[in-house]
């Protein structure tokens, strides 16, 4: 059969309880929010695939139950991600701080070239707002990643990020190849 | 009429035999108690009939249930013409149309087929079981045993008839043996023991004669349908593994076959009002707990039960101490209630681990069966008692907190109830059957994975084999499903009925791991015919979510369970899980041994193995 994808990258959502995780999933894949959406249990994944510069890239991503305690299963999942999404609510103050122990769950479980973004969701609640737009820029930069504020209801910038962060393994993966066949050669 | 004028006597005849399906003509009769009788009519054909007529009388109910019922095999007495004129309103099927009959549970069902299959007239017997019937169609019919259901006896011929000797006649045309039937029935027989010489030794000379004959036979397609069969057991017994470059033939012990058992009616108000004595106290528990088991509970007193059997109400309490219960219940919930209500903010700001569980409630409530009527809509005030329920656990269990995954165990109890200090106190009651499944370091849900591991290892190796070859060995995949007691995966109506049957703790410990490995193997051919990987199989086990039918998976999952009680290399490790005692000569449980995936997986903080590898093998898998 086929291939119908030149590439498939698996990318992963992670982030505290309630700050998105599943909305922004779901915006980016069926372009649409709902406010009766269930807490998620366990791990489920959605497919979209995406053109890049005249490939096809699949795009596997993987959605997760925030809660600390689930960590020992989530992190199973962690394996073999190319990219992340690290998630925090503009709104949540809590949310913000705790990114810097998700950083650290990830250096302990996932490969350390995987590419990795921060996002501030729900940006839209301006009046809610707890966390500026120059302490989530201060921190990305702290940890040399990029960073998008979203919001998965007004559908701000999701899907820019996710295009980001695709492009970004993209270059990875070619520059590593090429690096490859360069060594192959000589 | 002219039929019924005729003389005719009755082979067998048995009382206290409930019509259960049967012809559109005969529905009203559904149900109702009757006599079954086995008819030769004195006539030419001597034809043989099967009539069942309802009793007279009407029987109240409760003496059904005791064993009253006489059996009476009538020595061939010819019926006179008085006795007979009645008989047009009997159901009455003619032994020429049934072709197969099947008998199970204990022999107390008996159900009658055409020659395509379908049901013609189904009994029970209510009081005894159906082995003098059984042996009067013996007497008067050769059957044989189905391969394949050896619950089903497919009726060879009938001596006496002509027209049902066709398949007599198809043996006899192979001109093989001088007593073809018996050579071929033997031979299936023979497959039980012996599979693999019984074939070979025998399948040469059939197949030759019948696929490779020298004239163009066309063959009865019972005769077809027995090779077949054969074959099918063949594959059936034996399992190929690919190892290096042999072909090891590997004989898999096998369970004993899968009985059936059916649903039972759910406990009905009458039945429970019955249960109870004068002053209120319930008695028989393990009945009750067995008909819960059996049928569920109806639901118009659904309300009442689950507060036994989430222990909130005490079975031997009567009326009076359980007033007295209630009201203290009430007084130590507002308490309780009052404690989280009155804290200042302050009080607040000082205590972050209140604040994290109070944060998390909030979110969870509002993403809790948003969707059915009874918790819709913003400001709904039942979303608020969820809320309060949730928030009072806090202060009852502290420790335990608040972890995603109870709002899900609190739902259907609040909707049923729509009551808070009932549904808190009967949350209480749940949770403290699973509230290991909340374990800080998740050890309760490890466990109960690798349990259901070997269970299904045991049950269906298969499958459980194929789940290690496809990095599912771990069956995380079933995560949600344990969790929260498959909630996610059925509407309310079918999680009730469900959790219901669960609480009672019967047939065993641990069942609801078989209610798992009844949903899996209903998909197994799936999952492996289309050779699912590690993500589709995840994705195909959570969008079952919605399409499992909760009875069908009882009954199979309880099925499953005598399969496994039977079993003749039923080991220690599963009968700890299950709870039965042991017996010392197997092997204990030992995580690392049992199931490497998961003690990998539970320590799986040491890094990613080997991340180029698994860089690679991302770009290069071509799963979906
Ligand atoms: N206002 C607003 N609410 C959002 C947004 N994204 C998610 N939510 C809400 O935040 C809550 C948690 O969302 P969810 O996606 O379930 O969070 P998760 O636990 O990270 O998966 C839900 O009640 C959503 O309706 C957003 O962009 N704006
Ligand atoms: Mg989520």
């Amino acid at each position: 059969m086929a291939k119908t994808y030149d590439y498939l990258f698996k990318l992963l959502l992670i982030g505290d309880s309630g700050v998105g995780k599943t909305c922004v999933l779901f915006r980016f894949s069926e372009d649409a929010f709902n406010t009766t959406f269930i807490s998620t249990i366990g791990i489920d994944f959605k497919i979209r695939t995406i053109d890049l510069d005249g490939k096809k890239i699949k795009l596997q991503i993987w959605d997760t139950a925030g809660q600390e305690r689930f960590r020992t299963i989530t992190t199973a999942y962690y394996r073999g991600a190319m990219g992340i999404m690290l998630v925090y609510d503009i709104t949540n103050e809590k949310s913000f701080e705790n990114i810097k122990n998700w950083i650290r769950n990830i250096e302990e479980n996932a490969s350390s070239d995987v590419e990795k973004m921060l996002l501030g969701n729900k940006c839209e609640l301006e009046e809610k707002r707890q966390v500026s737009k120059e302490r989530g820029e201060q921190l990305a930069v702290e940890y040399g990643i990029k960073f998008i504020e979203t919001s998965a209801k007004a559908s701000i910038r999701v899907e820019e990020a996710f295009f980001t962060l695709a492009r970004d393994i993209k270059a990875k993966m070619e520059k590593k190849l090429v690096s490859h066949v360069y060594n192959d050669c000589f | 009429m002219e039929e019924s004028a005729e003389e005719s006597m009755d082979l067998c005849c048995q009382d206290g035999v409930l019509l259960t399906s049967a012809p559109a003509a005969y529905m009203n009769y559904i149900n109702t108690v009757g006599t079954l009788f086995i008819v030769e009519y004195l006539n030419s054909n001597r034809t043989r009939c099967i009539e069942w007529k309802p009793n007279d009388v009407t029987i109240d109910s409760e003496m059904q249930d005791q064993e009253w019922a006489m059996v009476n095999t009538v020595e061939r007495r010819t019926r006179t013409f008085s006795e007979t004129c009645s008989r047009s309103k009997y159901l009455k099927v003619n032994m020429i149309e049934v072709k197969s009959f099947r008998v199970s549970r204990n022999k107390q069902k008996l159900a009658f087929m055409d020659g395509k299959g379908e049901s013609l007239c189904n009994f029970l017997f209510q009081h005894s079981n159906c082995d003098l019937l059984l042996a009067t169609l013996k007497g008067i019919l050769r059957t044989a045993p189905s391969r394949r259901d050896k619950h089903l006896h497919i009726i060879l011929d009938d001596l006496q008839n002509p027209e049902t000797q066709q398949l007599n006649k198809s043996f006899a045309e192979l001109n093989l043996f001088q007593d073809p039937s018996d050579y071929v029935w033997g031979f299936v027989r023979n497959f039980h023991n012996k599979p693999y010489e019984t074939a070979m030794e025998a399948f040469a000379k059939i197949t030759d004669i019948v696929y490779r004959g020298p004239e163009h036979r066309i063959m009865d397609d019972e005769v077809h349908d027995i090779l077949n069969r054969s074959l099918e057991a063949i594959e059936n017994s034996t399992t190929t593994h690919t190892h290096d470059e042999y072909e090891v033939i590997a004989h898999v012990p096998k369970l004993p076959d899968r009985k059936d058992y059916p649903r039972g009616r759910p406990l009905s108000a009458d039945q429970w009002k019955g249960l109870k004595d004068p002053e209120g106290r319930v008695e028989d528990v393990e009945s009750v707990k067995l008909m819960i088991f059996r049928g569920g509970i109806s639901p118009e007193i659904r309300k009442e039960v689950w507060k036994y059997l989430l222990d909130y109400y005490i079975w031997d309490n009567t009326n009076t101490q359980r007033q007295n219960l209630i009201k203290q219940r009430h007084d130590e919930y507002n308490v309780m209630k009052l404690q989280w209500r009155s804290m200042t903010h302050i009080q607040e700001d000082n205590f972050s681990d209140y604040r994290e569980r109070k944060s998390l409630i909030e979110k969870d409530v509002k993403r809790t069966d948003r969707t059915i009527d009874y918790f819709e809509g913003d400001q709904n005030p039942n979303v608020l008692v969820l809320y309060d329920i949730l928030m009072t656990y806090v202060m009852y269990n502290f420790d335990l907190g608040y972890v995603q995954g109870m709002s899900d165990l609190l739902s259907p109890i609040l909707y049923l109830l729509d009551n808070e200090v009932d549904a808190f106190w009967c949350f209480v009651g749940f949770m403290n059957k699973v509230s290991s499944n909340f374990d800080m370091d998740q050890a309760g849900m490890k466990e109960q994975l690798q349990h259901l591991n070997m269970l299904l290892a045991f049950v269906e190796p298969e499958l459980a084999n194929y789940l290690k070859k496809h990095e599912s060995g771990n069956m995380f995949f079933c995560f949600r499903w344990l969790l929260v007691w498959f909630k996610r995966e059925f509407n309310m109506e079918d999680i009730m009925r469900l959790w219901e049957v669960l609480w009672t703790g019967l047939p065993c410990q641990n069942f609801h791991l078989l209610i798992c490995i009844a949903i899996l193997e209903t998909e197994k051919e799936i999952l492996m015919e289309n050779n699912y990987g590690f993500c589709e199989i995840l994705k195909h086990i959570n969008d079952l979510s919605g399409n499992i039918d909760v009875a069908t998976i009882l009954s199979k999952a309880e099925g499953m369970y005598h399969q496994i009680i039977e079993a003749d290399h039923l080991t220690d490790s599963v009968r700890l899980i299950i709870g039965l005692p042991i017996l010392g000569n197997t092997v204990m449980i030992d995580s690392k041994e049992a199931s490497p995936d998961i003690s990998e997986l539970a320590s799986s903080s040491q890094g990613a193995d080997g991340e180029e590898v698994c860089y690679e093998r991302a770009i290069s898998n071509s799963f979906l």
